[in-house]
């Protein structure tokens, strides 16, 4: 067989359609960056974006995201193996480049990744199936429709002939790419549904995975950042002659990330746009260096900066207020606000009325702490900018995004901008914010030398884009017969609203309202696992357990019965969740964890929450010990559409439970004038080993439908669960987050009861 | 002042006597065991200041009672940390020789001279707690219990008077005036917290009265 | 900066550097040795974890001044083709979710076994506090540590 080299330019298109992928296009080509992964694959051929199959029949599939965890560079590229019909075990797996021409939305975040590409990326793989049977039956003068393809083997039957994918792969690119391609049914799958270990497993527990911290070069210097150590300052000036002074430190300059006319995108939030920066001959150097520096800092004017909008023509001015927030001043604030009256958001029904009406009315408020995200990896990023190109290498959740910020800070255009993207040491939403590799860009461009910029975990968590710092009041109305008539929740939070008006119990209850509110600061905030979700499903759900215990009704109970409403007869039009699904979770984690049958000492709470188009229920189990809970299981029962791997859904779902269980019983991030009281994880804590639940274990409802969001969903209702349990076992209910801490004794207005 | 010593303290009942002499001081301690009395005589000689000795072991007190020698020294067997005397982080425990044990020993994050810094844990080549069957325990102690405990051979690593005595300058007990960071120190310079423990023990080794 | 030789892995390595370098960087920026990772530089997260003489250790607080004869093995040098019973315990279980602090868990993890071949429930989640998993797989790493405890 004649050896082709591979087609480098080539730009083909495939048009999708059918299996509700109408209008969806593919653009493939990504040779090159395969090329540097496994140079042994210059030789191989091409069949499209996400697949090249060499002579020998060794299988590459590109996965497309970015991998942070949520295990999408396995799951990726078994949706295309599936309708490739390969073996997976003779798949090799590669992390695609970031090229937006070619692939959608190569984001981590959302929970996004498997439901948008659940049709592409079968397609792709159908596609190069079709084409490698194309080839065959123009090799062996067969009809196609009589050639098998099944692991990686193509066969006909009746002739007795048989070839590998190697054998027909020069043959297959050159079949014009079909219209159309008809993809496998359900009960026909072979991997999706198939538990399929994580394809960097080994690399993983060996210490040779590469994450962003991993990216040496042998000329790069290493940089690290001095930044104002309270929000609402800025610098205003220093000396640096004794950093100078230290053996292997070489400059010490300060840069702008975002100047004052640079219009920001969504993912450039950024409270310290100026910056100190001490470069050197080795992390250790820098390190020891930035604490060497004296600077002094200065309170900043209120004043705007301005916003790039999401489309042309709507950039707007963004106020960034001047003050020094302090934890206890913002509390008293947000109950403040929360006794005016909110902006209304939805309204069903004659709610005054009905609670005037009402035989009960129960009111609570719940509130939760700002959350530094504390990915284990801290934010860094190599940067090699020369005159015309600008190389970036590290961990981001955004690289499309962030290409677009570096281009237009440094003046390039996006073709000179190459983002490469490595594996994660975690993000839960603190990567989305790519300040870091604008900086590590401009450091480079400014030193004229490639530069790896590493942040000390105290930058990482006193920089800002935390979790908001929320506040929700509810309050609910029973009639004699202890029937829910009239649901009011009333949220705000620093700088955003939680709520979510449409979702349940809306749609629920005839008289409904919904309000909402935000008090300004500096202190910057961006999407944390679950945005909003976090707080309000948890919150909601706790809220819930007790109004059902003022309804004498079994919790369970209670909100199926409120599902069967929403079933029957839903009030509104907007109610963004499936009830049936909902109450279908319920049942599964009642089934699966017998509720209502007594365990010795225990204590049981229940929760569920619907948030990106996934639903959980939990259950969890625990036990006071020296005035700790030990958590002795946790029940999840998900309902995210086909599960596409299930040994890695579970792991997910077990690790977003005992995260939601760990920064409600743990985590807060506190202010004093402007400045975060937690620096490193001898303050701020998270959850340990020794404190984690004992065991969890995961239900999946057994579905057809799209494949929805996993990486999210699991974290907000455990929460609730564990909330409600431990109601059952003190005796008290907990309104504030995080549980294990006196929020009330040392942080909430002294005339606000708890709750 | 109610001091306490065998001479005006006749209730004390010699029996089953563990007796440890030092001979350079002349002093013995005894402690009776049969009525399970949680006391302790010293034996002083005539020419011991019981009041200048109870004046100085009142300004050790509060250094040992601080989190920088006390967080050692607590009542269970995990360690205390910080200023504000919490549970240490991570759960170490005793162990049986004081040391941690299995993959949490002291020396899984105390090295012998550490890295400075603010929040870096404090180096020591010898740091550890008490031994499980000596556990010293400082915290929640009276500075009469406490005075009896250091004194007592049976719980205060079998120290006779001058092992006491040199203890003080013990590297591990002037660590805690070296730990770095942003740490408090304890309310004595370390001289001046050696000068009143030489005066304690010097005077007598007596017992405050509470 | 100063001149030391180490043990690292079984092999002696020269190294220029300064006296209170912590070993987390003399592996990384010097040997790059990589699998060893930074994540608090405080000893509270434990992604750094080495072996010395056998010990868990936080090599982010740990100087290279402090190391003089002890060996250390890090998570490159725990097997030589990743089938310690620990590491293929790991595979089996599907522990990783990002996988960061992984190294850190798995060589603490082979250390308790080493000391300890059969460890209670209680003493795996006590040997195992010092580690952080920001995505929390500890039900996995638990049971992971049993598994391979059955190999021991």
């Amino acid at each position: 067989m004649a050896t082709v080299q591979t087609h480098l330019n080539r730009r083909s298109f495939l048009k999708l359609s059918g299996a509700g992928g109408a209008g969806l296009l593919i653009h493939f080509s990504w040779l090159a960056a395969l090329a540097k992964e496994n140079p042994q694959l210059e030789k191989a051929y091409e069949l499209n974006g996400f697949i090249t199959i060499d002579t020998d029949g060794a299988v590459t599939i590109a996965s497309p995201n970015p991998e942070i965890g949520q295990n999408v560079k396995t799951s990726m590229p078994m949706l295309v193996a599936e309708e490739l019909d390969v073996n997976w075990e003779q798949v090799k797996v590669v992390q695609a480049p970031l090229n937006t021409d070619i692939f959608q939305r190569q984001i981590a975040g959302g929970s996004r990744s498997i439901y948008q590409s659940w049709d592409a990326l079968r397609m792709a793989g159908a596609t190069a199936r079709y084409m490698l049977v194309q080839a065959a039956a123009a090799a062996w003068r067969v009809p196609a429709s009589e050639i098998d393809v099944n692991e990686g083997v193509i066969s006909h039957k009746a002739s007795g002939r048989s070839s590998g994918f190697g054998g027909m792969a020069a043959a297959a690119s050159k079949i014009e790419i079909p219209k159309e391609v008809e993809v496998k049914k359900i009960e026909d799958f072979k991997i999706i549904r198939h538990s399929k270990r994580n394809v960097d497993g080994l690399d993983i527990v060996t210490g040779k995975a590469v994450f962003g911290l991993d990216i040496y070069t042998d000329d790069m210097v290493f940089a690290s950042i001095v930044h104002p150590p309270a929000f609402g300052m800025k610098l205003l000036s220093y000396d640096a002659a004794e950093a100078l002074s230290m053996k292997g430190v070489q400059e010490v300059f300060t840069i702008e990330t975002y100047p004052e006319n640079f219009e920001r995108g969504y993912f450039d939030t950024n409270a310290f746009p100026e910056l100190i920066v001490v470069t050197g001959d080795s992390t250790w150097t820098v390190m020891k260096a930035k604490e060497k520096i004296k600077a002094k800092w200065e309170p900043f004017d209120t004043h705007s900066i301005k916003m790039k909008g999401t489309g042309a023509g709507n950039a707007s001015d963004q106020k960034v207020p001047a003050g020094r927030d302090t934890t206890e001043d913002q509390y008293a604030a947000m109950f403040q606000k929360d006794k005016e009256k909110g902006r209304e958001v939805r309204k069903d029904g004659d709610p005054e009325k009905a609670f005037a009406n009402a035989a009960k009315v129960i009111e609570r408020s719940y509130t939760g702490p700002y959350l530094a995200h504390s990915p284990l990896e801290p934010l860094n990023f190599y940067a090699n900018v020369t005159n015309d190109r600008a190389v970036l290498i590290g961990p981001t959740q955004t690289p499309e995004y962030m290409e677009q910020s570096v281009a237009q800070r440094l003046g390039m255009s996006l073709q000179q901008v190459d983002i490469q993207m490595t594996r994660m040491g975690g993000g839960f939403g603190r990567k989305l914010f790519g300040h870091y590799l604008v900086e590590a860009a401009v450091i480079s461009q400014q030193i004229k030398k490639p530069v790896k910029l590493m942040y000390t975990r105290e930058d990482d968590m006193t920089f800002g884009c935390y979790r908001p710092t929320y506040l929700a009041t509810f309050r609910a109305a029973l009639d004699q017969d202890n029937n829910l008539t009239a649901f009011h929740v009333k949220a705000g939070g620093i700088p955003e609203s939680p709520l979510f008006a449409n979702r349940f119990p809306a749609g629920a209850v005839e008289n409904y309202l919904a309000e909402s509110w935000t008090i300004d600061s500096n202190i910057t905030t961006g999407a944390f696992r679950a945005p909003r979700s976090n707080f309000m499903g948890a919150v909601e759900q706790a809220f819930l357990d007790e109004v059902a215990e003022l309804a004498g009704k079994d919790p369970i109970d209670f909100r199926l019965g409120l599902f069967n409403k929403a079933i029957n007869n839903p009030v509104g039009k907007k109610n963004d969740y499936d009830a049936k699904r909902y109450a279908g979770v319920l049942e599964l984690v009642r089934e699966k964890a017998q509720w209502g049958r007594s365990k010795n000492g225990v204590s049981r709470g229940v929760a569920a929450y619907y948030c990106h188009d996934s639903y959980v229920a939990n259950v969890v189990d625990l036990r006071m010990e020296n005035g700790k809970p030990v958590i002795e299981k946790v029940y999840c029962a998900t309902d995210c559409g086909i599960v596409v791997n299930p040994i890695a859904a579970a792991n997910m779902v077990e690790g977003g439970s005992v995260d939601g269980i760990g920064h409600a019983l743990y985590s807060m991030l506190t202010v004093k004038d402007g400045a975060p009281q937690q620096q490193n994880f001898n303050d701020y804590h998270l959850i340990r080993n020794n404190d984690a639940p004992r065991d969890v274990e995961t239900f999946f409802v057994d579905s057809d439908v799209h494949p929805t969001g996993l990486g999210e969903p699991p974290f907000a209702p455990a929460i609730g669960a564990l909330a409600n349990a431990l109601y059952k076992a003190t005796g008290k209910r907990y309104y504030h987050q995080p549980f294990m801490v006196d929020v009330a004794g040392k942080y909430l207005p002294k005339e606000q009861p708890a709750g | 002042m109610k001091l306490l010593n065998a001479h005006l303290s006749p209730s004390i009942v010699i029996s089953s006597i563990i007796v440890a002499t030092t001979g350079l001081l002349g002093m013995s301690t005894i402690l009776d065991r049969k009525t399970g009395v949680d006391e302790m005589v010293l034996l002083a000689k005539e020419d011991k200041d019981s009041a200048a000795s109870v004046a100085a072991f009142e300004k050790v007190y509060p250094v040992l009672m601080h989190p920088r020698c006390m967080n050692c020294h607590p009542k269970g067997d995990v360690p205390l940390q910080g200023d504000d005397s919490h549970i240490h982080s991570m759960l170490p425990q005793r162990g049986p020789e004081g040391k941690g044990v299995l993959t949490m020993k002291c020396v899984t994050c105390h090295a012998p001279t550490g890295v400075e810094g603010a929040r870096t844990p404090p180096g020591n080549p010898e740091w550890h707690m008490p031994p499980a069957d000596m556990k010293m325990v400082f915290e929640g102690k009276t500075a009469r219990e406490l005075a009896l405990q250091l004194v007592d051979f049976e719980k205060n690593g079998h120290k006779d008077m001058k092992a006491l005595r040199d203890h003080a300058g013990d590297d591990l007990v002037k660590a805690g005036w070296e730990m770095g960071g942003d740490r408090e120190l304890p309310p004595l310079s370390y001289e001046a917290f050696k000068q009143a423990w030489y005066a304690w023990i010097d005077n007598g080794a007596y017992a405050p009265s509470k | 900066m100063a001149l030391y030789t180490i043990n690292v892995n079984g092999a002696a390595k020269q190294v220029d550097a300064a006296p209170d370098t912590p070993i987390l960087w003399v592996l990384r920026d010097h040997l790059r040795l990589l699998g060893t990772k930074y994540g608090c530089g405080v000893a509270h997260c434990g992604v750094c974890t080495i072996h010395l003489d056998g010990d868990a250790v936080r090599s982010c607080v740990y100087p290279i001044s402090d190391i003089g004869t002890k060996k250390i093995v890090t998570i490159e040098g725990l097997s030589e083709k990743g089938d310690h019973p620990v590491q293929k315990a790991w595979l089996e279980w599907d522990v990783p979710q990002c996988g960061y602090c992984q190294a850190g868990q798995i060589m603490t993890a082979a250390s308790l076994l080493a000391q300890n071949p059969q460890p209670t429930d209680e003493e795996i989640r006590r040997a195992m506090n010092g580690n952080l998993c920001r995505c929390a797989t500890y039900t996995r790493i638990n049971k992971a540590i049993r598994t391979a405890a059955k190999e021991m």
